[in-house]
């Protein structure tokens, strides 16, 4: 309230001082309407003369970000909590060779939640029309099986290898081309491509095992130095390089602006089209990595790879929570992955029936959801 | 920090710029000429088409005829990158921020500081400091996210950002509505300075003192044509309101008999979490009420509440003077209240559904028995209405996506005509409405208050309010600070309540900018598109 001596002449009693923080303030708005609103309420509020400094704008603002803190905070809790109480009800919880287990099981979930993170940071939070990738998991189950055959059918490694990422690209492009081109809900164009991935998969594999080894599969699986698998060096590669292209470069804050609120992105002149199939061509190809190590972890390519998918989705929402910004992000969603494969290695080290982890799945993703959708509801 | 403008100095011309929307012209050959290195301001009342002359010059609408000359190059269209190629920047009402970025990040997107492949976070981050600080004066920290800034600090981030990119013309849309004096003085003074530096900009504002202040030139618009450009100041304001004002529109209105019954809407002491409190007042049988106040007064958020669509925080309604609980639509229709809401294409029909359709839709019951539709009664209904409220339509089953604006809205009309209510609400009537059908509707007006019906009627319209109403309230900052009798009243005494000048005339030499001499009312013609 520093200016009001300089200017006394604004000093007015301002019985709507508080007007200035209307409850439609949002971010993201996308309907004019909304904007609209805002400005209905906003304007006409040169009287008050602090805004720059504290504004009771501010005030339940702040108290929407607390909310969110709140939330973050006690996840994390939950988070130290759970691997507290597994570390005390089963000594080898936290020993090394189980650590790298965990992590090496966590690797396929954590790849293909990896992609779904990117499409998540494109399209945005809105749930029916906000971005995001169904295909994931089917994805996964085909570039498994044509890699598979392809090995059954006599093929090497360098056939096999870039026919699969290949196909990961394709089923990407696919997606793309409906949710961009087509304009169709990725919710739904996802859905086809899901369901198109797992016919062909049952055409390819007659809905059997297909075993497969080879020299690449087998270096894979195999364990590099200091005792930790090559899967978790993979693993943690592709984290790496996914955290530097999405949180480092231009690339990644132009896909975090088209999420957010596309019409500014557009306003900013990015490419938005371009930047949303990029991010259906890295769920893509994530896809058809998930394939491999999932490859090498069975030694084959087995239906029912498309189960996955909830989990996937589980693992790329609950990532949200460990950013600062309540966006979804790539080491966020490596935390999560984690997480999760820890619960499920420490329901299975205290003998609890692992059909608990449903359940526990199913409660997450209704407190995450509850969660975020709770702070969102206070920001407008 | 050097500013980062175009050297080449240009101006901008536009010659007979025609643009139709529906029929309705809402640019009727509109020239502009814009001299390089020059403030020029644009003023006009809601509709004189200020905001479809700007978004034609953003390339977002393509005029039907006209030319925009610009750097010698005549174009008979732009689009938006052409635009941004000729280095036409645009500060919208809207704010078009990322509440998830950062202000660097903000500042900065689409435009990164690299090194090598990735973003140069630390340069980034020191050069958004020096440019706030620059431009603006303002200390705000690089990382904080765009989502945790005020309105008007958000404002600054958006305009900082629009000069840092290579601007030969800059044009601002109302963009002092929610800054601060402080603010509004940084803003003028960094305008001024670039000005001085070659930029040239065209200012839109409701605000004339702002205009005089800040402009070389201003041109006036009205109902779509340019009816003169002056110098403000050695204009009076009062020149340029008269300008702006089409008076002609009085002569719509026949004046009618008024006879009130009993009290139909009771609303006592009626407060809103943040948009307005303690309001007070009573509509009676056959009385139309008017209800007018700015952008952020509370008129709107108060009508809204009174169908639902708003929550109260105190205060109680009585509806027949029996105490009703408004907290959704459902309620509000129960209790025999109409509303017919602003955006009719979003809120009021259903634009792929028949005429017959759509003026049924809130009268279901009556039509059908056992819970089946029964399509004879819904005709002869419909038929008596389309009669009634002179509908131009070519069937009852023509979707109404077909029909014109005037008959879009007298469809919403319909719809609540067709169940008698007790208490209609209005919400800006006629906006987007050609004059024909501006008549009619106020004609219907009148016959439903004749038939007893209470009447609420939502404007930011004065003139129509003045010639409509029986009774105008106003509202200014969360109260209804004026309730003015619309048969005594005249349109300078209404205008000074709503823009909170009270009676006393502006001290002139006083030019500061907290007052409103002018200013765009409840808030039509704001949304763009």
């Amino acid at each position: 309230m520093s200016d009001v001596g300089k200017v006394p002449d604004q000093v007015r009693p301002d019985p709507l001082l508080i007007c200035s923080n209307p409850p439609s303030l949002r971010y993201g708005a996308t309907s004019s309407e909304e904007s609209a609103d805002l400005k209905f309420v906003c304007g006409e509020n040169r009287m008050s003369t602090s805004i720059l400094t504290e504004h009771p704008v501010q005030e339940s603002r702040r108290t929407i970000w607390n909310s969110q803190l709140l939330v973050r905070l006690s996840s994390l809790l939950a988070f130290v909590g759970v691997m507290i109480y597994f570390s005390l009800a089963a000594p080898l919880f936290l020993s090394y060779s189980n650590v790298l287990n965990v992590v090496q099981q966590s690797a396929v979930l954590g790849v293909l939640a990896f992609g779904m993170t990117t499409v998540f940071i494109s399209g945005g939070a809105h749930v029916i029309s906000g971005g995001i990738d169904l295909s994931a998991a089917s994805n996964m189950g085909l570039s498994a099986a044509i890699y598979a055959s392809i090995i059954q059918a006599g093929g090497t490694d360098w056939i096999a290898l870039p026919v699969t990422l290949l196909t990961g690209l394709i089923i990407g492009a696919v997606n793309a081309g409906a949710i961009v081109g087509l304009k169709i809900f990725p919710l739904l164009a996802t859905l086809a491509t899901m369901n198109i991935c797992a016919g062909f998969e049952l055409v390819l594999t007659q809905n059997t095992v297909v075993p497969a080894a080879s020299p690449l599969l087998t270096a894979v699986a195999a364990t590099g130095s200091f005792a930790v698998p090559n899967i978790v060096y993979i693993f943690f590669c592709l984290a790496f390089f996914l955290i530097i292209l999405i949180e480092a470069t231009p690339f990644g804050l132009r896909l975090y602006a088209v999420g957010g609120f596309r019409e500014a992105a557009i306003a900013a002149g990015i490419r938005v089209n371009r930047d949303v199939s990029a991010s259906y061509l890295i769920s893509g190809v994530c896809g058809s990595v998930a394939a491999i190590l999932s490859l090498s972890l069975l030694n084959g390519s087995s239906p029912g790879a498309g189960e996955i998918l909830l989990s996937v989705v589980l693992v790329a929402l609950l990532g949200v929570i460990v950013s600062r910004r309540s966006v979804p992000t790539i080491s966020g969603t490596l935390i999560s992955s984690l997480f999760i494969g820890f619960l499920v290695n420490g329901f299975q080290l205290t003998n609890v029936s692992s059909y608990w982890v449903n359940g526990v799945q199913g409660g997450l993703i209704l407190l995450v959801v509850a969660g975020s959708s709770f702070s969102r509801r206070a920001a407008y | 920090m050097p500013l980062d403008t175009a050297t080449t100095v240009s101006g901008l011309a536009v010659s007979g710029l025609v643009k139709e929307f529906d029929g309705i012209r809402a640019l009727n050959g509109v020239n502009l000429e814009v001299a390089p290195g020059t403030v020029h301001g644009l003023v006009g009342q809601n509709g004189a088409g200020k905001s479809t002359l700007i978004k034609i010059l953003a390339g977002i609408y393509q005029p039907d005829a006209g030319t925009i000359r610009m750097n010698g190059a005549i174009h008979s269209r732009l689009n938006p990158p052409l635009a941004e190629k000729l280095g036409i920047q645009f500060i919208h009402q809207e704010r078009l921020l990322v509440p998830t970025l950062t202000v660097a990040e903000s500042l900065y997107l689409g435009a990164e500081p690299r090194v090598g492949s990735w973003i140069n976070r630390r340069s980034m981050n020191e050069q958004a400091v020096t440019a706030l600080q620059d431009y603006f004066g303002l200390a705000i920290s690089p990382n904080k996210l765009i989502g945790e800034l005020s309105a008007a600090q958000q404002q600054t981030i958006q305009i900082t950002r629009a000069l840092l990119r290579k601007t030969s013309i800059l044009v601002l849309d109302e963009p002092t509505a929610t800054l601060v004096k402080r603010e509004v003085d940084l803003l003028f003074q960094t305008l001024q300075r670039l000005r001085d530096d070659g930029l040239t900009v065209i200012y839109i504002s409701h605000y004339l003192n702002e205009i005089e202040t800040l402009c070389d030139r201003v041109t006036v618009l009205r109902n779509g044509v340019d009816v003169a450009t002056v110098e403000p100041r050695q204009t009076p304001m009062s020149a340029i309101v008269s300008l702006m004002i089409d008076r002609n529109i009085e002569d719509l209105f026949q004046k009618r008999s008024v006879t009130l019954g009993e009290p139909v809407l009771e609303v006592r002491e009626l407060a809103h979490r943040n948009a307005f409190a303690d309001v007070s007042f009573t509509i009676r049988q056959g009385e139309i009420l008017g209800i007018t106040g700015l952008i952020g007064s509370g008129a709107k958020e108060m009508v809204h509440s009174l169908f639902g669509l708003e929550r109260i925080s105190k205060g109680q309604v009585l509806i027949d003077r029996r105490e009703v609980r408004l907290s959704a639509p459902s309620q509000a229709v129960r209790s025999r209240i109409a509303y017919v809401p602003e955006h009719r294409r979003e809120h009021g029909v259903a634009l792929s559904f028949s005429v017959r359709e759509n003026m049924t839709l809130a009268s279901l019951r009556e039509h059908s028995k056992a819970g089946i539709l029964i399509e004879r009664s819904e005709r002869r209904k419909v038929a008596e209405l389309i009669a009634k409220l002179s509908l131009l339509a070519p069937s009852q089953d023509a979707p109404v996506r077909q029909l014109s604006g005037g008959n879009q809205q007298k469809v919403v009309l319909g719809k609540w005509l067709s169940r008698e209510s007790a208490l209609y609400i209005l919400d800006e009537p006629t906006v987007g409405v050609d004059i024909g059908a501006k008549t009619e509707i106020y004609r219907l007006i009148g016959e439903l208050a004749g038939q007893g019906a209470a009447i609420l009627v939502l404007s930011s319209d004065l003139l129509e309010l003045l010639g409509l109403a029986d009774r105008i309230l106003v509202f200014f900052r969360g109260k209804v600070v004026r309730e003015l009798d619309a048969s005594t009243a005249d349109h300078d005494a209404l205008l000074s309540a709503v823009t909170g000048v009270n009676d006393q005339k502006p001290d002139r030499a006083q030019k500061s900018t907290d007052y409103a001499d002018y200013t765009d009312l409840v808030g039509q013609s704001r949304r763009v598109g």
